[in-house]
């Protein structure tokens, strides 16, 4: 059920997005409008303090957030995946993984984050290969657990004493049980993602000139709020909220539909019931 | 004794991996340091000679690594730099004034959230599948992945601006004279930031206990209390929540780390001069050392915050003391 409103609140907000980019007349870096004007029919989300039509501008700048998203937790999950499984595995391999992992997840991620995006030149690359730093821990923390919940079922040793090698028993037996925990890990580092690379942004490192939804929530952050343009705020941070929520959901779904403890059952098996 | 030696190797290679760093990426950063102290900023030459001396710039890696740790170990209080924007104030000073404001946040929301946590799980747990437990639950995925500083400013705007009840920025008002109306004036500056992080770690925290709940909800004992008659009240605080509270007590101290980095976001959205306004003000500001020391102290706090935190958690499991 999360996951159908998780997909459901996704694909409307990309569907508008979308839809906004291929029909919208205006250039997000034009001034076309009156500055300040609130929402109207003419300009839907309004203006920004330099005219800007700000439907364009949140429209335009989803790409680069989902971009630097997508490709952060691509690679995060890629590498927690593989750290979560051989880590989990391998006996000795396992202390210098979890060693590892709570290591980097120690670190304040954001502050990591802030110090090396002011240090070298902060650009979208830069900001996703961070990220991936940050969050392959997240992911490999949690398929080494389910790894060594695994690690020891009958169906498993069946697999070893029938004469597979570690490595086979690992990469066929072991490695398929525990992708779809690796699925649900992807989704959630996209919501997480999308959300810290706008924060990063948002800052002001990150490209203030290219239009996203971190730099226009720079803007906001030291424009609107003297001259009371909500709506500025509420837009970009509002879509932001939507597509994180919803990949939250349908991440939190998947992992519910796997690990039965989670679920909430129907009605027959409700305490009251019993 | 085995599980808390665990946790202190870990922070002290947590430790040692964020003293090198400190002083490996400002010198890999392209362009002399002592260049970037004279250049445009508020440092009279003659004041960035000195500092780069101390920070012995000219010489070998070797003796500047040397020099870097004594600046850190060997002098009271640790010198990390001078700050190029509040020049000539050191970082270590800049930043110990700041974190009373900053700690003062942190514990008091805390303090909320966890309150917020215990009642939401003690009222919602024990019924399934109700409207409760699955508002409560969605509530919390919901402020789990949402955006905190984007819900800040929007608080921000709704509350400050608009409704115009709390104030604007800042953690004191300008006409507040000690007493009761500087305490009076500290609070109704707190409001809103406690609010939205009290919110996040509720957020958080609830996830968690609710999972560690379901495998409880199934035992024996909770089903003997039920049959027994207890109140739902009772067996929420008595047998669930006691049981299932360990884990949370073990994710505090990794989320420590978030939680600092949740903080300064939201002190750099209402303005409050705690460390997270000083860093992305260093920040914007291009006041390196002052980033750099930040991060450095930043990160001993977080260190702290979770040796505690690990402290608790073997005091309330007698499980982590056994020598294995």
């Amino acid at each position: 059920m999360s996951a159908k409103i998780g997909i459901l609140i996704i694909a409307c907000v990309l569907g508008f997005l979308f839809s906004a980019v291929l029909f919208g007349h205006h250039s997000p870096q034009a001034i076309v409008g009156p500055a300040d004007a609130p929402p109207s029919l003419k300009y839907p989300f309004g203006t920004d303090y330099l005219g800007h039509d700000l439907l364009s501008q949140v429209a335009f700048g989803a790409f680069p957030t989902l971009f630097i998203g997508l490709v952060a937790a691509l690679g995060g999950t890629s590498i927690g995946f593989l750290a979560g499984l051989y880590g989990g595995y391998y006996q000795r391999l396992q202390p210098v993984i979890s060693g590892a992992i709570d290591v980097v997840l120690s670190f304040p991620s954001i502050v990591l984050l802030i110090l090396i995006a002011s240090l070298f030149l902060a650009s979208n690359n830069l900001i996703a290969i961070s990220l991936v730093l940050i969050l392959w821990a997240t992911v490999a923390r949690g398929v080494r657990a389910q790894v060594a919940s695994l690690k020891n079922l009958p169906y498993v040793d069946a697999a070893r004493t029938s004469g597979m090698s570690e490595w086979r028993v690992v990469n066929r037996v072991i490695a398929p049980a525990v992708a779809p925990i690796a699925v649900s890990y992807f989704v959630l580092t996209v919501s997480i993602g999308i959300v810290i690379a706008t924060s990063v942004e948002w800052i002001g490192l990150g490209n203030v000139t290219e239009v996203s939804w971190g730099s226009i929530l720079y803007y906001a952050q030291t424009y609107a709020f003297i001259r009371g343009d909500w709506w500025w705020v509420v837009e970009p941070g509002l879509m932001l909220a939507l597509v994180a929520i919803g990949f939250a959901l349908i991440g939190f779904a998947i992992e519910e539909e796997l690990n039965p403890r989670l679920r909430t059952y129907g009605d027959k098996f409700t305490s009251e019931n019993i | 004794m085995n599980f808390l030696l665990k946790r202190a190797i870990t922070y002290l290679v947590v430790f040692f991996v964020v003293l090198n760093l400190t002083f490996i990426l400002p010198r890999l950063v392209p362009g002399n340091a002592a260049e970037l102290l004279a250049s445009g900023t508020r440092v009279p030459a003659s004041a960035a000679v000195a500092i780069a001396a101390r920070f012995g710039l000219g010489q070998p890696i070797y003796v500047q690594y040397v020099s870097f740790l004594k600046n850190i170990f060997f002098t009271w209080p640790p010198w990390l730099g001078v700050s190029y924007g509040y020049f000539p104030a050191t970082v270590t000073s800049l930043f110990m004034g700041r974190i009373g404001w900053s700690l003062g946040l942190i514990l008091s929301s805390f303090l909320f959230g966890f309150l917020l946590i215990y009642f939401l799980g003690a009222k919602s747990l024990l019924k399934r599948k109700s409207k409760v437990e699955t508002g409560s639950l969605y509530a919390s995925i919901m402020f789990n992945s949402v955006p905190l500083f984007w819900v800040s400013m929007v608080l921000l705007f709704a509350f400050a601006i608009h409704f115009k009840i709390f104030p604007l920025f800042g953690s004191t008002g300008f006409s507040s004279s000690g007493g009761l109306s500087y305490v009076s004036s500290v609070i109704w500056h707190a409001v809103l930031p406690i609010t939205v992080l009290s919110l996040s770690i509720m957020a958080e925290g609830f996830l968690i206990l609710r999972g560690s709940a379901q495998d409880i909800l199934r035992s024996n004992y909770i089903l003997a209390a039920k049959t027994r008659g207890l109140s739902d009240w009772t067996i929420s605080t008595g047998y669930l929540l006691r049981n299932s509270l360990l884990p949370l007590v073990s994710i505090l101290s990794f989320s420590m780390a978030s939680l600092i980095s949740r903080v300064v976001l939201v002190e750099v959205v209402f303005g409050y001069p705690g460390v997270g306004d000083l860093l992305v003000d260093a920040v914007l500001g291009r006041d390196y050392p002052v980033i750099e020391g930040s991060f450095f102290y930043l990160t001993i706090l977080v260190v702290i915050g979770g040796l505690i935190g690990d402290v608790a958690l073997m005091r309330l499991d007698p499980r982590l003391r056994i020598n294995r």
